[in-house]
């Protein structure tokens, strides 16, 4: 699959590497900025602040959740 | 030829999920505390401008009936297990003009607290609600409990590990540390009472204003005063239990007189 990219970018080989480097930085601008923050709630390590319970105004005595302080 | 190209695409699948998860714990160790600090910085910061503008903001919170009409509790250590002296030192009353009692703005900070145990220059905005995005920017102060200073319990919660680690070294609390809150008007000192309290995540009565864990022997106070709960998870990476600290209200002093002199020492 790299190699399919690779062979589909324009330019010689300098162009391509600059166009690889650029996508790269952007996949990883698009992770680190969307999808690990989406993605972190959902993993079972980081099951922390319970969603609602702990944040919601619950009445006194509500069985919320102690917001954990999450990892 | 076929199985080669299999292979390949197999080969270049299982390095692709291995960067992946390298990036994943790098964003998870390094960058949500780059993240958190810049906001904790932006949130800090944004409230000293606005404190120093001069707006009247209303900080009733959730329970301002609660703390709005009392007179504000007096500077100097009080002896009983229950509230400070009433009245005494602090002659002007900072909340008197703010004792309708407005409710804090969700998600956005309104106070900043200092513990010196965990350093110096520890200091963490505290923001209003404890969800998962709230906690990203500082710590976060339990909805349905009390405000700072105020009669019942200030609960709040913060992070132990990621997003800039706040309560890393909760385990390090001891009987006798201080915990100071500001709100802009007022310094709020906090005295703990005792070693952090291990529990499970269920054990909401730490939240009471008059704490009452299930663990009887833990309780902490036996009336109601004016107290201030951390709660964080414990193991230091996983959320199975949680620590709590209780702290009870000992001193306040008006913002225009400055800092505490712990905190400037």
């Amino acid at each position: 699959m790299y190699g399919w990219i690779w062979r589909h970018l324009p330019g010689n080989v300098y162009v391509r590497a600059l166009i690889s480097l650029v996508l790269v930085v952007g996949v990883v601008f698009l992770l680190f900025q969307y999808v690990f923050p989406w993605a972190e709630p959902l993993l079972p390590f980081n099951d922390v602040t319970v969603d609602g319970a702990a944040g919601s105004v619950g009445a006194a005595g509500s069985v919320a959740e102690i917001a954990g302080g999450a990892v | 030829m076929a199985l080669r190209a299999v292979v390949r695409i197999l080969s270049e699948l299982c390095i692709t999920v291995g960067i992946l998860i390298v990036l994943f714990v790098v964003h998870l160790l390094y960058w949500t505390g780059v993240r958190a600090d810049n906001a904790s910085d932006d949130e800090i910061a944004r409230l000293q401008k606005e404190w120093s503008s001069g707006s009247v903001r209303g900080e009733g919170g959730p329970a301002g009936k609660a703390g709005g009409a009392d007179p504000s509790p007096g500077s100097g250590r009080d002896d009983g297990e229950g509230q400070p002296r009433e009245g005494v030192g602090s002659g002007a009353d900072p909340r008197g003009r703010s004792s309708a009692g407005q409710a804090f703005r969700d998600g956005k900070s309104f106070a900043v607290m200092y513990i010196p145990r965990f350093g110096r220059d520890w200091s963490r905005p505290v923001l209003e609600n404890t969800r998962a995005a709230t906690l990203r920017k500082g710590l976060g102060h339990y909805s349905r409990t009390a405000g700072p200073g105020q009669r019942g319990n200030f609960a709040v919660a913060g992070h132990r590990r990621t997003y800039g680690d706040p309560f890393k070294d909760f385990p390090k609390l001891r009987p006798g540390d201080h915990v100071f809150v500001t709100d802009g008007d007022t310094w709020y000192t906090y005295t703990l009472t005792r070693r952090p309290y291990r529990t499970l995540p269920g054990d909401t009565g730490v939240l009471d204003p008059v704490p009452a864990p299930v663990n009887k022997a833990a309780t902490p106070f036996d009336r109601p005063g004016r107290y201030l709960t951390l709660t964080t998870c414990d193991p230091e990476w996983g959320s199975s239990h949680r620590l709590i600290a209780w702290a009870r209200l000992d001193a306040t002093r008006p913002a225009t007189e400055g800092k505490p002199d712990a905190l400037t020492r």
